[in-house]
């Protein structure tokens, strides 16, 4: 009898994984995101709809947020899986440029994009943006002493009440990098080691800066356009600053489709027209409350154009490469 | 035409140990081909020269250190409360013990991380009995060791509880009549199942150690965190990581060698029922607070799925599961399925091989030993190395490469669980069959396989259900499209809606739940 049971259970089992490796690849194409899944799934199924082509998608966690699927593709390099790498930001993807992991692509749909939020040659193309805020807690800081820098962070007399997120992970690794070309290497490690001087906790993600500022445990900290809108979402006492508008600007980094060298080609080539278009960008900035780039896309309620922001003159190339060559300094400085 | 008959003969007699070698070359394949793969990355004199300045900074070793302290604080925590809970619940006569036992062990086949997630909801800021000293209390190492010693000490429990019913009742009857239950229990029943309990301990340990999810969850800085930023960062080092994960090596294989004093020849005959039924030891005046005390070890694991289930219920989380499900509770059960079955597979010859100590049979269980605590980041990256290959994309594109992730990674859960049985039965049958002149398959199928059915049936749902708890492992390498049902939660995690990641949360504790109440009706179906 048990014997019986085996011999059922197993040849349901083979039969589920008969299944499964025969099922049928015909007109799919494979994503990896670094983008959070609760805003880019629901435009993958309109994709999915709208052409009839299988979307097959990886997401990346809260903890590894850009980095966790990147390293994927590069560790996948040998014989590609992904056919498009949907970006939370335009830098980690020059990683993979240089790793000639690229089939570059220049959509018809990218053209209304300003020329700053995309590569020439077509590697990358930018989306709806998020920028690098401060979220303050209106309970703790008067409305007459709000933060108006990033070198905030590092006042005394704020000490033991700030925080950012791991810098080792996530965009909180493109603005120190960002920081580091604006003021040079030993000014940002000056300005990091003041931080922890200062007490500044070091958040597993930026959600956790919400989470922190949100609930009070510390006066303000560093995150993005959509932990800012969902804070307010949730009726937090929060204040949004946007740092350094009298100065250098604020860091804005654009999303970013980037054509892989998969196994698919055309599809990835109609996964990206439509990734780039308007009606992608207006519901990822519906979605998440992102900066839309393109003139025909309107900004989500009490939010503003990139071109109402003074942003940080950057070249995402250039960030790339001190993004690199910072990381075993900021791991020591992590403490991992 | 001699000569055939001679090889074919020469095969028969031979089968035991080809049979071995082909079981052993399939778990090296699985658990070892990846971490060589990786170490071949450091072939180049730049990979070397990063793994040595790694393997040098004070930081890495106060990190390990650090990770050494928690594990053993964990260890220690599982221990002092699984030691007596575990005779309580096994020898005594407070009512409700298989109850209470079956409620205490559950959580232990949840991800640990999910249980972070409930302690969250609870004691977080904002959570149904948040505060500020208990949020705090809850990201600290403190916090880390007592979701982890909670979410651990089932196994000591239940490794306790089996142990006592393999010792030998005359034993404690001689015992009982010259001293009370008390004294019996830690001076005759204790001692007597020091191998189960060092089991208990490595299990306990390297679970601990190797934990990712809930001290990254929790912000306190671990070892493995420290491999894992090698892979999970920007600069992506993996000879490095491999580098970081060789002390990890040197634990594993301490740990086999304390395990292995501590049990000695006994290691896998630790386990199994008793030969008769010996009346529940009465624990008299100490009753009531044997009764508090198993009940708070019954419902205190429960605390934080109970506030998963709230969380879900006030934001209407289950009404939106649909939507966000997908097919990862269904890819979750098929990759189990699949693993557990290739783990029952090799289990059953390399089980039988390590409970007979045969040659290889003890260095295979250490390699089964070893897959299980490196890190799962480790021994994904270099699965990918080794399986992504345009020639093996039907194994490497599809749920086959998670089903043998998970296989190298738990195969040691169902070996150990496959030894155990196989060691309760007399060598007796196998030998007066194999004299009789049964060759090995023969005596495998039709007397080894149907007498120890229902322990292989327990190695198989073992592995099923620890493959059904994985995150790590799968996070790395699932083909795109089929995340498993863990992974979705972790991914939604980050910033999706939380009463849906709460609802997500309470469908894999009844998935889990489901399997286990089903496999183990067929499991004691003929008992009663």
């Amino acid at each position: 009898m048990i014997r019986k049971r085996v011999v059922l259970l197993l040849l349901v089992v083979l039969s589920a994984a008969f299944a499964v490796s025969c099922r049928s690849r015909a007109r799919e194409v494979v994503v990896y995101l670094s983008i959070d899944q609760v805003f880019t799934e629901p435009i993958l199924r309109d994709f999915e709809r709208q052409s009839g082509v299988k979307v097959r998608a990886v997401f990346d966690t809260e903890e590894t947020k850009s980095t966790g699927v990147l390293n994927r593709v590069v560790a996948e390099a040998a014989s590609p899986q992904a056919d498009v790498f949907w970006s939370g930001d335009p830098v980690r993807p020059m990683l993979l440029v240089k790793r000639g992991l690229v089939r570059p692509y220049v959509s018809p749909n990218a053209a209304a994009i300003p020329p700053a939020f995309k590569a020439a040659d077509g590697s990358w193309t930018g989306g709806a943006a998020r920028a690098r805020l401060l979220l303050v807690n209106k309970n703790r800081v008067k409305p007459g002493e709000l933060p108006r820098s990033v070198r905030d962070l590092a006042d005394p007399r704020w000490k033991g009440q700030t925080a950012i997120a791991n810098p080792l992970f996530g965009t909180t690794t493109m603005h120190v990098a960002a920081l580091a070309d604006a003021w040079g290497d030993d000014a940002l490690k000056d300005f990091l080691r003041q931080l922890k001087a200062n007490g500044c906790r070091i958040a597993s993600s930026n959600g956790e800066v919400k989470r922190l500022v949100a609930a009070g445990e510390v006066a303000f900290g560093l995150a993005d356009t959509d932990d800012a809108a969902e804070a307010l979402h949730d009726g937090a006492p929060i204040a949004v600053v946007y740092p350094d508008q009298d100065g250098m600007g604020t860091l804005i980094m654009p999303t970013a489709v980037v054509p892989l060298a998969g196994p698919n080609p055309e599809e990835a080539r109609r996964l990206v027209d439509f990734l780039v278009s308007a009606q992608a960008e207006q519901k990822l900035v519906d979605a998440a409350s992102h900066i839309p780039l393109r003139p025909d896309v309107k900004p989500p309620a009490g939010g503003k154009r990139a071109s109402e922001i003074k942003t940080m003159q950057v070249d995402y190339a250039r960030i790339a490469g001190t993004m690199e060559r910072l990381q075993p300094w900021l791991r020591e400085w992590v403490g991992v | 035409m001699a000569a055939g008959m001679g090889w074919g003969l020469a095969l028969r007699r031979r089968e035991e140990p080809l049979l071995l070698v082909a079981a052993g070359a399939a778990l090296a394949a699985l658990a070892l081909l990846p971490l060589v793969s990786l170490a071949g990355q450091l072939a180049t004199r730049e990979a070397l020269l990063g793994a040595s300045r790694a393997l040098s900074a004070p930081r890495t070793w106060a990190l390990f250190m650090s990770s050494v302290g928690l594990a053993a604080a964990v260890t220690i925590a599982s221990l002092v409360v699984g030691l007596p809970l575990g005779v309580l619940l096994g020898r005594t006569d407070i009512p409700f013990r298989r109850a209470a036992l079956w409620l205490h062990t559950f959580p232990l086949f949840l991800p640990p991380f999910l249980l972070a997630l409930g302690w969250f909801h609870l004691l977080g800021r904002g959570g149904l009995a948040g505060s500020a000293p208990g949020a705090r209390l809850l990201f600290s190492p403190v916090g880390v060791v007592l979701i982890l010693a909670l979410a651990l000490t089932p196994v000591v429990t239940s490794l306790v509880v089996v142990g006592l019913q393999a010792v030998d009742p005359s034993l404690e009857e001689a015992a009982l009549l010259v001293a009370g239950p008390r004294r019996t229990s830690v001076r005759i029943l204790l001692p007597l199942i020091r191998p189960a309990v060092a089991l208990a301990a490595l299990v306990v340990f390297s679970l601990a150690f190797s934990e990712l999810g809930v001290p990254m969850f929790l912000r306190v800085g671990v070892y493995p965190a420290m491999v894992f930023s090698r892979l999970g960062g920007v600069d992506y080092a993996p000879g490095e990581a491999f580098a970081l994960a060789l002390p990890l090596f040197m634990v594993a294989v301490a740990l086999l060698v304390v395990e292995r004093r501590a049990a000695g020849r006994r290691s896998f005959a630790v386990l199994g029922p008793r030969s008769r039924e010996v009346p529940a030891l009465r624990i008299g005046r100490w009753r009531p607070a044997a009764i508090v005390f198993a009940a708070a070890a019954a419902l205190v694991p429960l605390l934080p799925l109970a506030s998963l289930a709230i969380r879900a219920l006030r934001g209407g989380g289950f009404s939106k599961l649909p939507q966000w499900m997908g097919t990862s509770a269904w890819n979750s059960l098929l990759d189990a399925f699949l693993a557990g079955t290739l783990i029952l597979a090799l289990a059953v010859v390399i089980g039988h091989a390590a409970a007979r100590r045969r040659r290889g049979g003890v260095g295979l269980d250490a390699l089964a030993v070893l897959a299980f605590v490196t890190p799962a980041t480790v021994l994904g990256v270099g699965l990918v190395a080794t399986w992504n290959r345009p020639s093996l994309q039907a194994v490497y594109g599809t749920s086959a490469i998670v089903a043998l992730a998970l296989a190298a990674r738990y195969g040691a859960v169902g070996l150990r669980t496959a030894a155990v049985s196989f060691s309760q039965g007399s060598e007796h049958h196998e030998e007066a069959a194999a004299i009789g002149g049964a060759r090995f398959l023969r005596r495998l199928g039709r007397i080894l396989v149907p007498i120890h059915a229902r322990g292989l049936a327990a190695a198989w749902l073992l592995a099923v259900v620890f493959c059904l708890r994985d995150l790590e492992t799968a996070v790395l390498l699932y083909p795109a499209g089929q995340e498993p049902l863990t992974v979705r939660i972790f991914t939604l995690e980050a910033n999706g809606p939380e009463p849906v990641v709460a609802a997500l949360a309470c469908v894999q504790v009844a998935m889990t739940a489901a399997v286990l109440a089903v496999g183990s009706a067929l499991l004691f179906r003929r008992k009663t």
